[in-house]
């Protein structure tokens, strides 16, 4: 069985058309790449699922249970992790409560009012830290780590709800090449390390094909090609209307 | 916060910052000593403003809520400790504990549909159900007396001796606000902190923000209902005017005066702004207009309030020493 399924999801705005017709399948312990030229509802596709937008047409099944239109915190609590595009944190917590936070929520002790809060979960919280490269940065404020990291804190986050199924938007975007190398391995490590299914949208091509076990092309809404980086590779109509133009 | 190991748990905070909290309790304690009659009766009314605008804090600072009806909440708790005891009959004790329960409750009904909105939709609403709150006040002369309000709320005699309503509301006070830090710094705590910062985040971590807005809001009308009842118990007497949005921007500026991001904040700002307010109208008629002139100032200059800007200060001078 697979993990998600998304089938014929739709979804447009004010008559433009953002995802159309998309079946999307992510299997365990998969992990998988979703390209697709600016526009062409990448974003969009992991808001449909996640639960921020509701699609107009069309099912998503996670471990074979319709979770369509269900809301963010719902779909979240069943084990669906996600990053954003733009930074997506909690810029006036330190990196530790950033972290702590999401912990809080996945272990449902964020309902205990008298607790103290300060180092509670710590080791958790520094091993979680350690795994994205933040170890030794705890007591910084969110909002002051450098470009780079922030990012990385988000797949922090992300990681402490103990996700089987992470989504991950762009986790390389605005990287120097040598911290994309270091994501790259990172997001690599997590899939084997935590036995999770991964799904990442990146424009960085050597990333995709570096460690995708599957490829799928967006391409105005619609999903025009699914498969292994070397199909993809081959496949004509995706050379043409993707690839051709960024790959030298 | 930075060092957790150092950290008595119960009391939330480190050994070092325990030791100035009782110096401060102890001149709290001996106050009384220095203060003649007058000023001990204002430092008893500010350690209730203080109450009421940690309570606001609560939703302000903690959960990123800009609430501008804090006063209508205050007022249900003034007026049901008043009610109970000038009209009903009732004791103190029953007529007291009855007011953060009123309050509460309240709070609920009107949290309930305020959380529905957010940023300025939330605001707007707020004020919308103080100002409910106040025109039902002002005019159900049968129940509240109306715009003559309640003058002769029968408290025992014991609250007339100024150093007894000081001590007891000093108690009251102190243990309402250890039991706010202790929400604050807990899991819940945390988690309304990390709504404050990013609402929409917060939602993909499994947090039905909804919810723990609307809990927010009425653990902050259950201490306002606290705060209100007191006031009630220290004058003996209930105004409309408590309820009025005027008293909810008091409020507001105490919490910005201070700073919203510290648990201090609307302690310090509460008495930035009574010091201020009893200083400056010594002198002239037109001291709201200087007050006014002096607040935008320490704003503008003090972004993060009084206590934030201090204690970024100290924060620098302590990296730049090592």
């Amino acid at each position: 069985m697979m993990l998600l399924e998304a089938k014929g999801i739709s979804k447009s705005f004010g008559g433009l058309s953002a995802v159309s017709e998309v079946d999307l399948v992510i299997g365990k312990e998969e992990l998988v790449s979703i390209i697709g030229p600016n526009g062409a509802g990448k974003s969009t596709l992991f808001n449909l699922i996640t639960g921020h937008i509701r699609p107009d047409r069309g099912t998503v099944l996670y471990k074979g249970e319709d979770i369509t239109g269900r809301k963010p915190y719902d779909i979240s609590r069943m084990g669906v992790g996600r990053s954003f595009q733009k930074l997506n944190i909690f810029p006036r917590l330190t990196t530790f409560q950033n972290v702590q936070a999401s912990l809080f929520s996945a272990k449902k002790i964020n309902r205990n009012i008298f607790a103290d809060s300060c180092r509670m979960l710590g080791d958790e919280v520094e091993d979680i830290l350690e795994s994205v490269g933040l170890g030794g940065q705890s007591e910084t404020l969110g909002g002051l780590l450098a470009h780079g990291d922030q990012k990385r804190l988000e797949i922090g986050i992300a990681l402490a709800l103990n996700p089987e199924l992470l989504l991950l938007d762009e986790p390389t975007q605005g990287m120097s090449p040598g911290e994309t190398v270091e994501t790259t391995e990172l997001i690599r490590g997590l899939v084997r390390a935590r036995h999770i299914s991964l799904a990442f949208v990146e424009h960085d091509m050597s990333v995709v094909f570096g460690i995708s076990d599957r490829i799928n092309v967006l391409h105005q809404g619609m999903l025009i090609f699914s498969g292994k980086p070397e199909e993809v590779k081959a496949n004509e109509e995706v050379q043409r209307i993707y690839l051709g133009k960024s790959e030298k | 916060m930075a060092n957790g190991m150092n950290r008595i748990s119960w009391l939330g905070t480190s050994p070092r910052n325990a030791f100035m909290l009782a110096g401060l309790v102890a001149l709290l304690v001996l106050l009384p000593l220095f203060l003649g009659q007058s000023w001990l009766s204002i430092t008893t009314e500010m350690l209730i403003l203080a109450l009421a605008a940690s309570s606001l804090n609560i939703m302000l600072g903690y959960t990123g809520m800009v609430s501008f009806g804090p006063a209508g909440i205050y007022a249900v708790g003034a007026y049901t400790t008043g009610v109970f005891m000038e009209k009903l009959g009732i004791g103190i004790v029953p007529a007291v504990l009855a007011a953060p329960v009123m309050a509460g409750i309240i709070g609920f009904l009107v949290g309930w549909i305020c959380v529905r909105r957010s940023a300025v939709y939330f605001a707007l609403l707020t004020l919308a159900f103080s100002q409910i709150i106040w025109t039902v006040v002002f005019q159900w002369y049968s129940v509240t007396g109306g715009d003559d309000g309640l003058v002769s709320v029968p408290v025992p005699d014991f609250f007339f001796e100024i150093t007894n309503c000081y001590y007891f509301m000093l108690a009251v006070v102190s243990v309402c606000l250890f039991i706010i830090w202790k929400i604050v710094n807990s899991p819940f705590g945390m988690t309304l902190q990390a709504i404050r910062e990013n609402p929409n985040r917060v939602e993909f971590i499994g947090v039905n923000v909804k919810h723990y807005q609307l809990a927010s809001f009425v653990i902050s009308s259950v201490f306002l209902g606290i705060a209100g009842s007191m006031h009630c118990v220290f004058s003996g007497s209930a105004f409309p005017d408590y309820a009025y949005w005027v008293k909810s921007a008091d409020m507001l500026v105490i919490c910005l005066l201070g700073g919203i991001y510290n648990f201090f904040g609307p302690l310090v700002g509460t008495v930035v702004y009574t010091v201020l307010t009893k200083v400056i109208s010594e002198y002239t008629m037109h001291w709201h207009l200087v007050l006014g002139g002096i607040i935008v100032l320490i704003i503008l200059a003090m972004r993060k309030g009084v206590v934030g800007t201090l204690a970024n200060y100290w924060a620098n001078r302590k990296s730049a020493a090592a």
